[in-house]
C-alpha cells in the first residue's frame, strides 16, 4: 500500500521532539500512521511507544469539536456557535477589567504550545489585554536550569551542543534525569556513548531505567544534589585537579566557590546525601580523569526550593574542570516539555518579551513596542509567576478571570487541592483544549482547538534547533487553531488587526521582535528550517547573500556576560523545605512513566498506552512494605500535609528506602506536592517533600 | 560574588548593623565560630560583629588537617573564608591575638596585645587543646613541647609536623582514637612506620567494644601500623619512648592525640559556671551570665561535650537564629563520628558503648568488617560499622531521624543486598524486555530475527537499549527449549 501523501513533522509530546513522517493513504485520516525519518537528527529513527501511537489522539472520540458555555446556575455545559463563544468571553473580560482593572485578568499558557502560539499569546496578553498577569507552565518545568544559566553563562539555552555530541564525551553525567522513560530514543546516543568507550553517570533516588544503565549509579536523598555537587568539587580540589587555566581565563569567582566548598568534606556530604565518601570522592576521580565532561540536569534537580542553586553547583563542577565552551563538553538542561525551550523565549513568561529580552529593560521594550505598533509605556510591566498567579486567583490581590491555553493546571500544579479552590474562586475560567482535561471539565468556556498535525509551526527543541511541525491533515470541523482563537477574542476586544492567523506570517513578525535580542531568530526562515533539518539559534538576519549559518554550539570563544566570563557562584546546601518528621517519616518525590505523558490529558486517552499505564502506583522499598505490612499491588495510602491519595504498592528495591515514588499524570500526586518556591526561578518543589504512608489493603 | 555589582548591596546592610546593632564579639575563629558569623550574615543579623582568633588568618577547615598531612588535600585549600569576606560582610577579624581575660563587669575582653574590645554579647566559641598525658620527658623545662612532640589541633600544628616529616623513618603515635588513627594513617601513606600506643584496652576504646577493637586492630596493623593497647608511656628520652610494658619506641617523630580539653580557662576565670567544658542551657547561654554564651568543643550542655563539627554547627545555627531574634532551642545533637583515613572505613553513630537497646550485631574479622546496631523501639540509637561502610549513606539517614524500623530490618541492614538479575535467557515470557515499545520477552522468542523483531513489534526502535537482550533471547532460540517446554517438564 503506497502512501498518497506523507508529512516530515514531529512527535506531540516531548522535549525531543522526534522527527517523524506521517503517512496517509487514499483511505483517508483513519489510516494515518507513523513512519521513521531516519535522517532528522535529534533522534535518529528512533520513536517510543508514545510517537507510535500519537495518530490515535487525532480522531479520538473524545475530542472536542464544538464550544461549551457552561451556566452556572445548573452546572451545565451547552454547544454554542464560536461567535457566541468568543463574543461570551470577550464580554466577561471586558466586564472584569472595568470593575477590577487590566490585571485581573491573566493568562496561562503551555510549554507544548508552538513558538508561533507562545508569541501571539504573550502579544496578545500585553497588547489587547494589556495586563501583565501571564505566566506558563514551564515555569513548572525548567525555569530553575534557565535562570541558573543566565546567570552562570549570561544565556539559557537548554542544551550548549547538538545532543548528539553526547556520543563523544568521555563522561556523561546526568542528575535527575531519567532519560530513558522520558525521552526513550534520546538514551541512543547514552548507547552509543558507551559503545564509543564512554562512561555514563545516573545520579537519582530511583534506580530507573536510565541508572540500571550507568556505568556508575549515586541514589542520594531527595532534595541533596547541591550538596553532593559541592561535594565533589571538594573532592576535585583535594585531588588537585581544578583546570586552573581555564578557571583563569574563561571565568570569575572561583576563590569564594573554592572557600565555599572547603566546608564540604566528603564525611559531611556523606551524612546529607546519604552517599557514602567512597562514592563522592570515586565521582569526583572519573570525572577528573576525563578529557571531556558534560553534566546534564532535568527535573529531579530542577523542581526544588533551591533548584536554582542545584544547578549552579553542578554549573560549578563543570567550570572548575574546564568544560563549558569546550567541544563534547560542558553543562546543560534535558528541557521537558515539547516546546519547553521555545515556550520561555518568545513572551509567555511574566517577565518577558519575544527574543528572550527581559520585560523591565527599556530597550527591549522600545523594539517590541515599535514591532507591534504601540508605545513603549503601554506595555505592561512583569507579573507574577505561574504558581504566584494561580494562588492569588480570586482574591483582591489576584486575576478573576483566566484563560488557559494548552496547560491542564488541575493535574499538574502542586499543591493541587488549593489550586482547584482558587480555580473556583474565578469568576470566568476559560480553557482552549482539543479534549475534556481536567481543568477543561471545570471551566466555564471550552474552546476546542487544532492539535500537532492538524497545524504547522515551529518548535524549539532541547537542543536550541528551531524545527517546523508540518500539517497533514484538514482538522475536524467545528476546531479552531489557538491563533484563530487569539485574534478572534483580540476583534472583539477591540484590536483588530495585529494578530494574524497563519503560522508562517506570525513567525516572521516573531523574527522581527527576536531580532538583536539573546534568542534571534530573525535569520531562520521555514525554508532553511526544511533544507537544514532545522536551525539553531541564535541566528541572525545578516541583511546580505551570506546568511548566519545558525550556532549548534555555544561559548565556543567566550559567554554571553557582558567580559565574556562564565560566573562561578557559592551555593550553600538548604535541603527540602519540607524534611521527614515522625508523622511523615518519607520523603515523596514524583516523576514520570514512559508510557504517559504530563498529566496525561493526551496520552491517558491512547489505548495503548492507557494499557500500558492504566494507573498511579506509589512505589516503595520490600523493606518499607514490610513495615507497612503491604504485598505488591495492595493498596497504599501516601499523605501529606496537604493532601493524599491511594494507590497500589509498587515494591521494588529500585528506590531508596526512605524515599517513595508517584508518576504524576494521573489527578493525585499534585494533592501532596509542596508549594514551597525557588526564590529567583519560582519554581515549586514537586521533587521533595515529608509524606506518610498506610496501608488500605484490597485490590491486588 | 560577582565582583562588579555584589559590594555594594552588601556594604549598604553592613553600614546599617554597623550603626545600630548591639556589638556581638565571638572569641575563636575556628569551625563553630564561622558557622556562626555565617548564619549571622545570611540572616542579615543586626549585630556588629567582631572575631577574635588566636590563631593567625581567616577561618579554615580544622576536619581537613589529617587529609593534608596524608597528602590527599593541599594545604592551600584550607581556608573557608577570605579576608575579603569579612570585610564584605562587615565583620572585624582580630586574628593572631589570644583574649587575655573577660571583664564582665566592664563588658569588655581584654586582648593579649593590650587592646581592649567592648561587647553586648559574647560568644565562647574557643574549642579544646590537645590534652596532655602524664609522660615525663614530654614538656621542655620551658613548658614547651620537646623538639621531635608534635600536637596536632592547629594548621601550625600540622604544618609542623609536615617539615618535620623529611627525613624521619619512624613515628609514635601517643593516643588511639579517632585522631590517632588519622594520623597514625597519615603517617603510614607518608612512608613512615608508625606505633600506636593507646591506653584502653583496645582503639577507640570511647566509641567500640572489645570484638569492634579486635577486628579495628586487624585492619590497622594490616596497613603495616603496630598497636600497643593496653599499654600507656612513661617516659621520653633520646632513646625513645618508654613503655610501662618495659617497651622502648624509638622514633623520629611523637604525636599527641590522646584527648582533648575543652578550653574552659577564660571562662573559669571570669567566674562562669564550668565543670568539663562551659555550661550552658537549652538558649546557649551560660548559666551564669546571660550575655555571653558558648557553643563548640568549649560548651557543655546536660552534662555532655562533644569535640565534633556537626554539634558545634547545629548550635551555632540555633544560637544565630536566637541573637536574631527566634525561638529555637538546642535539644542536643545525634552524633557521627567517621575515621578520615585511606583505606580504614570506620563510621560511630551515637554512643554505642552506652546506647541502651537492643543490639544486632554482625563480625567477620576474616573480612575486616564488623557492624552493630542498638535499636530500641525500632529506631537505631547508636551503630558501629566497621570496613563495610556500603549502607552508611542509609543508615546516617534513618539514625539521624530516628526512622522507626521493622523488626527484621536491622537485620537486613546489616547484610549487603543481592543484585538484581538483568537480560537473563531465563526470563519468563510475559517479562517487558522492550519498554519503548512494550514489548515482552514471548514475543520477542517468536520472531526468528532481528528485522522481524523490528518489523513486527518495533522493539529496539525507541532508546535502542533492549537489542543486547534481543540478541541473546533470538540466539537462545536455538540453542535453548522454550520457555513454555521448560516449564511443561
Amino acid at each position: 500500500m503506497t502512501p498518497t501523501k506523507s508529512t516530515e513533522t514531529h512527535c506531540p509530546y516531548c522535549s525531543l521532539q522526534c522527527g517523524m513522517r506521517l503517512e496517509s493513504t487514499r483511505k483517508g485520516v483513519r489510516e494515518l500512521s507513523v513512519a521513521v525519518w531516519p535522517e532528522f537528527p535529534t533522534n535518529a529513527g528512533g520513536l517510543c511507544r508514545k510517537g507510535w501511537t500519537a495518530p490515535a489522539l487525532l480522531r479520538h472520540r473524545e475530542r472536542l469539536t464544538s464550544p461549551l458555555v457552561r451556566d452556572r446556575a445548573t452546572g451545565e455545559l451547552t454547544a454554542v456557535s464560536w461567535d457566541e463563544a468568543l463574543e461570551r468571553v470577550a464580554a466577561g473580560l471586558v466586564k472584569i477589567q472595568q470593575r477590577h482593572g487590566r490585571d485581573s485578568v491573566g493568562v496561562f499558557g503551555g510549554g507544548g504550545l508552538t513558538n508561533e502560539k507562545a508569541y501571539a499569546l504573550g502579544k496578545f496578553a500585553r497588547v489587547a489585554l494589556r495586563t501583565s498577569a501571564i505566566d506558563y507552565n514551564g515555569r513548572w518545568c525548567m525555569s530553575s536550569a534557565a535562570t541558573a544559566g543566565q546567570r552562570a553563562f549570561g544565556l539559557d539555552r537548554g542544551l550548549p551542543f547538538p545532543l548528539a555530541d553526547i556520543e563523544d564525551a568521555s563522561v556523561v553525567v546526568l542528575v535527575g534525569s531519567n532519560l530513558a522513560e522520558t525521552a526513550p530514543p534520546a538514551a541512543r546516543h547514552l548507547e552509543a556513548l558507551r559503545a564509543n568507550g564512554g562512561r555514563l553517570v545516573v545520579i537519582d533516588p530511583r534506580a530507573t531505567a536510565t541508572a540500571v544503565r550507568a556505568d556508575m549509579h549515586i541514589q542520594p536523598v531527595p532534595g541533596t544534589d547541591l550538596a553532593l555537587a559541592n561535594g565533589v568539587l571538594h573532592a576535585i580540589v583535594s585531588a588537585g585537579q581544578v583546570d586552573q587555566d581555564y578557571v583563569d581565563a574563561r571565568t570569575s569567582g572561583f576563590d569564594q566557590v573554592a572557600a565555599l566548598v572547603a566546608g564540604y568534606w566528603p564525611e559531611r556530604v556523606e551524612r546529607i546525601t546519604g552517599v557514602s565518601a567512597r562514592e563522592i570522592v570515586g565521582l569526583a576521580q572519573l570525572l577528573a580523569q576525563a578529557d571531556s565532561v558534560i553534566i546534564l540536569t532535568a527535573r529531579g534537580a530542577e523542581q526544588h526550593a533551591s533548584g536554582t542553586d542545584t544547578v549552579l553547583a553542578w554549573i560549578n563542577v563543570a567550570l572548575a574542570l574546564g568544560q563549558p565552551g569546550r567541544p563534547h563538553a560542558g553543562y546543560g538542561c534535558i528541557t521537558g516539555q515539547g516546546n519547553g525551550q521555545g515556550g520561555r523565549e518568545h513572551g509567555q513568561k511574566a517577565d518577558q518579551l519575544p527574543g528572550y529580552r527581559k520585560i523591565d529593560d527599556p530597550a527591549a521594550r522600545a523594539h517590541v513596542a515599535q514591532v507591534w505598533g504601540i508605545e513603549p509605556d503601554d506595555l505592561p510591566g512583569p507579573g507574577k509567576s505561574a504558581y504566584e498567579m494561580l494562588d492569588a486567583m480570586g482574591t483582591d490581590d489576584g486575576v478573576r478571570a483566566l484563560l488557559v491555553f494548552g496547560s491542564n493546571i488541575v493535574v499538574s500544579a502542586p499543591n493541587a487541592s488549593h489550586i482547584g479552590e482558587r480555580l473556583d474562586a474565578l469568576d470566568l475560567l476559560v480553557v482552549a483544549d482539543f479534549v475534556m482535561s481536567e481543568t477543561a471539565a471545570r471551566a466555564d468556556v471550552v474552546l476546542p482547538v487544532t492539535q500537532w498535525a492538524e497545524e504547522t509551526g515551529t518548535m524549539t527543541n532541547l537542543e536550541g534547533r528551531v524545527i517546523l511541525r508540518r500539517q497533514a491533515l484538514t482538522p475536524p470541523d467545528g476546531v479552531r487553531s489557538d491563533l484563530e482563537v487569539i485574534s478572534g477574542l483580540a476583534q472583539r476586544l477591540g484590536v483588530p488587526t495585529g494578530f494574524d492567523t497563519e503560522p508562517e506570517v506570525v513567525f516572521d513578525e516573531l523574527r522581527r521582535a527576536s531580532a538583536g535580542g539573546p534568542a534571534d531568530y530573525s535569520g531562520i526562515d521555514y525554508g532553511r528550517i526544511t533544507r537544514e533539518l532545522g536551525v539553531f539559534w541564535p541566528c541572525p538576519d545578516t541583511g546580505n547573500e551570506a546568511a548566519h549559518p545558525g550556532t549548534p554550539r555555544l561559548f565556543l570563544d567566550r559567554f554571553a556576560t557582558p567580559d565574556g566570563r562564565a560566573r562561578f557562584h557559592p551555593v550553600d546546601h538548604v535541603g527540602a523545605a519540607e524534611q521527614p518528621s515522625p508523622d511523615y517519616p518519607f520523603y515523596l518525590t514524583t516523576g514520570r512513566v514512559l508510557a504517559q505523558y504530563q498529566s496525561g490529558a493526551q496520552t491517558r486517552r491512547v489505548r495503548e498506552l492507557d494499557a500500558a499505564a492504566p494507573g498511579p502506583f506509589v512505589e516503595l522499598h520490600p523493606m518499607v512494605a514490610d513495615l507497612l505490612g503491604v504485598v505488591d499491588g495492595e493498596q497504599v495510602r501516601v499523605a501529606t500535609r496537604r493532601g493524599q491519595m491511594v494507590a497500589p504498592a509498587k515494591i521494588s528495591t529500585r528506590i531508596r528506602r526512605d524515599t517513595v515514588f508517584l508518576p504524576f499524570h494521573w489527578v493525585g500526586a499534585n494533592l501532596l506536592t509542596n508549594d514551597a518556591l525557588d526564590p529567583s526561578s519560582r519554581m515549586p518543589e514537586f521533587k521533595a517533600c515529608a509524606a506518610s504512608l498506610e496501608r488500605v489493603g484490597g485490590a491486588v | 560574588m560577582n565582583a562588579v555589582d555584589a559590594p555594594n548591596a552588601t556594604n549598604a546592610t553592613n553600614a546599617g548593623r554597623r550603626e545600630h546593632g548591639e556589638s556581638l564579639v565571638v572569641v575563636g575563629n575556628g569551625m563553630a565560630a564561622i558557622r556562626l558569623v555565617e548564619e549571622l550574615v545570611r540572616r542579615e543579623a543586626q549585630l556588629r560583629i567582631t572575631v577574635i582568633g588566636d590563631e593567625p588568618g581567616t577561618a579554615y577547615n580544622r576536619i581537613l588537617l589529617s587529609a593534608v598531612l596524608e597528602g590527599s588535600h593541599p594545604a592551600t585549600e584550607l581556608r573557608l573564608k577570605d579576608e575579603a569576606w569579612y570585610a564584605e560582610n562587615g565583620v572585624e577579624l582580630i586574628s593572631g591575638t589570644r583574649v587575655r581575660l573577660i571583664d564582665r563587669d566592664a563588658r569588655v575582653v581584654r586582648l593579649a596585645d593590650g587592646r581592649t574590645v567592648p561587647y553586648d554579647r559574647l560568644v565562647l566559641a574557643i574549642g579544646s587543646a590537645a590534652a596532655l598525658p602524664p609522660i615525663r620527658g614530654l614538656v621542655t623545662s620551658g613548658g614547651d613541647l620537646s623538639p621531635n612532640v608534635h600536637a596536632f589541633r592547629s594548621m601550625a600544628d600540622c604544618l609542623g609536623l609536615l617539615n618535620a616529616l623529611p627525613g624521619a623513618r619512624r613515628a609514635v603515635v601517643i593516643g588511639g582514637g579517632l585522631l590517632g588513627l588519622q594520623v597514625a594513617r597519615a603517617l603510614g601513606v607518608r612512608g613512615l612506620e608508625v606505633d600506636v600506643v593507646e591506653a584502653a584496652p583496645h582503639l577507640l576504646a570511647s566509641h567500640i567494644g572489645e570484638t569492634a577493637g579486635a577486628v579495628l586492630r586487624r585492619s590497622v596493623e594490616e596497613l603495616g601500623c603496630e598497636v600497643h593497647s593496653e599499654t600507656r608511656a612513661v617516659k621520653l628520652t633520646d632513646e625513645g619512648l618508654l613503655l610501662d610494658t618495659g617497651y622502648l619506641l624509638r622514633a623520629d617523630l611523637f604525636v599527641l592525640t590522646a584527648g582533648a580539653r575543652p578550653a574552659t580557662s577564660l571562662a573559669k576565670a571570669a567566674g562562669l559556671f564550668v565543670r568539663r567544658g562551659v555550661v550552658v542551657d537549652q538558649t546557649l547561654t551560660t548559666v551564669t551570665d546571660p550575655r555571653i554564651h558558648a557553643i563548640g568543643d568549649c560548651a557543655e550542655y546536660r552534662g555532655r561535650t562533644s569535640g565534633f563539627v556537626s554539634p558545634a554547627w547545629e548550635q551555632a545555627g540555633v544560637l544565630a537564629a536566637r541573637l536574631c531574634g527566634d525561638q529555637d532551642r538546642y535539644e542536643g545533637s545525634r552524633v557521627v563520628a567517621r575515621l578520615r583515613a585511606s583505606d580504614l572505613e570506620v563510621a560511630v553513630l551515637g554512643d554505642p558503648e552506652h546506647a541502651t537497646g537492643d543490639v544486632v550485631e554482625v563480625a567477620n574479622p576474616i573480612r575486616g568488617s564488623y557492624r552493630k546496631l542498638v535499636v530500641r523501639d525500632g529506631v537505631i540509637e547508636a551503630a558501629v560499622l566497621l570496613g563495610d561502610l556500603s549502607r552508611i549513606g542509609l543508615l546516617t539517614q534513618l539514625y539521624d531521624r530516628r526512622t522507626v524500623l521493622g523488626e527484621g530490618e536491622p537485620g537486613q541492614l546489616l547484610f549487603g543486598e543481592r543484585p538484581a538479575g538483568e537480560g537473563s535467557v531465563l526470563l519468563p515470557d510475559d517479562v517487558e524486555v522492550c519498554a519503548c515499545a512494550g514489548v515482552s520477552a514471548g514475543r520477542i522468542r517468536a520472531c526468528a530475527d532481528v528485522a522481524e523483531v523490528v518489523g513486527t513489534t518495533r522493539a529496539t526502535t525507541g532508546c535502542g537499549g533492549c537489542a543486547g537482550t534481543i540478541r541473546l533471547l533470538l540466539a537462545a532460540n536455538n540453542t535453548l527449549p522454550t520457555q513454555a517446554a521448560t516449564a511443561g517438564q
